[in-house]
């Protein structure tokens, strides 16, 4: 069965079971990394306008409806769903939808969070709602073979991103002329988003946006690189020596590594997603910075990776209760700050394998050095 | 016009005292609080939300989400002013980096840690002004605020911004010059030098690169196929271009928070583009935009404008509008529409754009951002 025909199977499943008249899938248009791009992962489209919801019936009709109105052009060239309506409206236009389909009694909504009072209402005052993220939560987990082909892209695209970083990070051009070098190339390759954040300091404090600064001798760059095909994001964190690295530098970099390794080999279906975490604060807390392994010294150990966001899987620490499936897509960094070294990045995207795990990029895990 | 909004506002984030001095943002302050004794407001919370629409608390701190995120300003009447981001506390030292702002607070529930700070500062019960919260506010946070504060009495300040982010400074119109004089350098480039494959992803990824290297926070680019049936604006897809094919090519880029917005339709050659223009187009173009005055009706700009294009050769396609004014969003308000109650004032910078099909049914589009002053209207963009 075509996988858009399981995603709409899988949604009619869940109206049923939980007892709804049917499904709202919504999206205000944007793309927040931390949150679910539900109707981007169910409709296969990404839409740019304020308000747009997949529509589905408990009998099975799916309705696309988008704003504006001439935006469903490309949401019916893109959208397994055939029914793609264009509005002027979405608030005006969404309620006579709710009619049509007969959501009268009970619907379940996806992606409420995102919902201004206004659109929240024109779905309230047709029909009680319940929250249901979960059903889309679910069915993005285990990707098909053509969405593991779209992140291996992905992750080809990202290496092509820190090759560029390797190739223009020099003394004296500033970071954000570095990251517009960095992302040249990766549109250049495929990117339709990008997720970069860098810093460039003798001791780094946390990744940020581009400033004017200048690169300079000794510093170090931190840098995550994040490119997104067909809108499924695959992350990379490294970082780059200016000059020849500081032996502490380099020896707290292998420290870094040492805990990445470890949290790899525990990688595999039916574990959970807190091992991964605590085999890597083992490591670092060995080494005399376990205080170090929680905010503010860092932020999370690792995170899910999908479509739009870090969804599905959320936050990796020591308490995540989640259990890796195979098929699921996540990012593995002792992204650490150190007192010796500031804050340094170390991390990777893997694809959780029925054995174990499969490295999603192919740049090598190691502190590198820029001659200058 | 919308625009996909990047997952993170990647380009160059810093705050030029020298463009946008902090003396700016205290007149700023100042105007509102005369505006809040009118009102008898007490607090003024400005809500913003996003890559679009963060210019409330910009307008007054300097400071613009990176992501599809909320940040909260209020401004008390007497008192230090309160910036809320949503964000973690480890980037604090990047967002206190380009605000004036001295009290910083990050959480991950704007509502919630604004209920916080008004229990703190004995705000509750008092007059609020909201101005963003009911129409960009997630609503589960807005609900929380709303329940939270029975004993409050809420006026909308909403106006009060629109009306005066609505009238640029001298300084905002130099920043808007300096984004317009990025969209002119992007277009050049791609018409003087060779794109390395003519490939509507190359044209985008060159369109961001000049960009992005002449300092633009934000670029968005949508491009058409004119020639096709059906077209519509949409983003950069892995397509050819091929030589004598029509494309336009949609460019809107935000410098240190102020946007500006250009059209082109080009002709392609081999390796570059040309502007392709129409004795018409253009004529239509410079006749609506002599019917702009300060005082003037929008709606009465729009009225004639559309009587005048009906007179000419060209027919007009409605479905992209005739432009809005622009800002510290890409979209700001009034838009140049029917509907629209405000007026053209002096030293709004507004975008005109057109999109119009010829006799010979060809398709083309111009758009450039425009600054008003008292007897002149300044293409920015050109």
């Amino acid at each position: 069965m075509p996988q858009e025909n399981l995603k709409l199977e899988r949604a009619v499943e869940a109206i049923g079971e939980k007892g709804l008249d049917g499904l709202i899938v919504y999206s205000n248009g944007t793309c927040d990394i931390l949150g679910a791009k539900n109707l981007f992962y169910f409709a296969e489209f990404r839409p740019l306008g304020p308000h747009n919801a997949a529509v589905i019936s408990k009998s099975g009709e799916a309705v696309l409806l988008v704003e504006p109105e001439w935006d469903a052009a490309r949401a019916k060239r893109f959208s397994w769903i055939k029914d793609v309506r264009g509005t002027a409206d979405f608030i005006k236009t969404m309620p006579d939808l709710m009619d049509e389909f007969k959501l009268t009694r009970k619907v379940g909504v996806v992606a409420y969070k995102e919902m201004t009072e206004g659109v929240y209402k024109c779905i309230g005052k047709k029909a009680d709602t319940e929250t249901a993220d979960d059903v889309i939560a679910e069915m993005a987990y285990n990707k098909t073979e053509k969405e593991v082909a779209i992140a291996r892209e992905a992750g080809r695209i990202t290496d092509k991103g820190f090759e560029a970083l390797l190739k223009h990070a020099r003394v004296g051009i500033t970071e954000y002329e570095l990251l517009a070098e960095i992302e040249f190339d990766m549109r250049k390759a495929g990117a339709d988003d990008i997720f970069n954040f860098m810093s460039s300091e003798k001791q780094n404090f946390a990744m940020h946006s581009p400033t004017d600064k200048r690169l300079s001798p000794g510093d170090i760059v931190i840098a995550e690189i994040t490119a997104a095909f067909e809108g499924q994001f695959i992350q990379l964190c490294k970082t780059v020596v200016l000059g020849r690295p500081d032996p502490v530098l380099a020896e707290k970099y292998d420290m870094l590594l040492q805990a990445h390794d470890a949290s790899l080999r525990v990688i595999k279906p039916g574990i959970p997603a807190s091992q991964i975490s605590r085999s890597m604060n083992k490591v670092i807390s060995d080494a005399g910075y376990a205080k170090y392994c929680y905010p503010p010294y860092m932020r999370a150990r690792g995170h899910g990776i999908g479509v739009g966001s870090i969804a599905p899987g959320a936050v990796i620490d020591d308490d995540t209760e989640g259990i890796l499936k195979t098929g699921q897509a996540l990012v593995v960094h002792p992204n650490q700050f150190l007192p010796e070294t500031g804050y340094l990045a170390c991390g990777e995207t893997v694809l959780v394998t029925d054995t174990g795990m499969e490295r999603l990029s192919k740049t090598e895990n190691k502190l590198y050095t820029i001659e200058v | 016009m919308e625009t996909l909004q990047p997952t993170l506002k990647r380009g160059r984030d810093v705050w030029d005292r020298i463009n946008m001095p902090e003396m700016e943002f205290h007149r700023r302050v100042e105007k509102i609080r005369e505006e809040m004794k009118k009102e008898n407001i007490d607090c003024l919370l400005l809500y913003g939300k996003g890559a679009n629409e963060y210019g409330n608390p910009c307008y007054i701190s300097n400071f613009a989400i990176k992501m599809p995120r909320g940040a909260l300003a209020a401004i008390p009447l007497k008192g230090d002013i309160t910036l809320i981001v949503d964000g973690f506390s480890r980037d604090q030292p990047a967002v206190k980096s380009v605000t004036w702002v001295d009290n910083i607070r990050s959480c991950r529930d704007v509502a919630q840690e604004c209920l916080d700070l008004l229990k703190e500062q004995n705000l509750i019960p008092s007059t609020l002004g909201f101005a963003g919260l009911k129409e960009l506010m997630p609503y589960p946070q807005f609900q929380s605020i709303i329940n939270a504060l029975g004993r409050c009495k809420i006026v909308d300040a909403q106006p009060i911004i629109n009306k005066m982010r609505m009238v640029k400074s001298f300084r905002e119109q130099d920043q808007i010059r300096r984004s317009s004089r990025i969209i002119q350098r992007a277009f050049d480039r791609v018409c003087s030098s060779p794109l390395s494959e003519m490939n509507e992803r190359v044209l985008e990824a060159t369109l961001d690169y000049i960009a992005r290297m002449e300092g633009a926070e934000d670029i968005r680019i949508l491009v058409a196929r004119p020639m096709e049936r059906g077209w519509t604006m949409r983003p950069a897809e892995n397509r050819g271009i091929s030589d004598g094919e029509d494309i336009i090519t949609y460019v809107a880029v935000a410098f240190e928070r102020y946007w500006s917005e250009g059209i082109r339709t080009f002709a392609a050659g081999p390796s570059h583009f040309k502007e392709k223009t129409s004795e018409d187009a253009a004529a239509l173009y410079q006749k609506i935009l002599r019917m702009i005055e300060p005082g003037v009706a929008v709606t009465q700009v729009c009225k004639d404008a559309l009587g005048e294009i009906q007179k000419s050769p060209m027919e007009y396609l409605p479905q992209y509008g005739l432009g809005q004014s622009i800002g510290l969003s890409p979209r700001e308000l009034p838009r140049i529409a029917m509907e629209s109650q405000d007026h053209f004032i002096e030293n709004m910078c507004f975008t005109l754009r057109l999109a119009l099909k010829d006799k010979e049914n060809v398709s083309l589009m111009t758009g450039d951002t425009i600054l008003l002053s008292k007897s002149h209207r300044e293409c920015l963009t050109r």
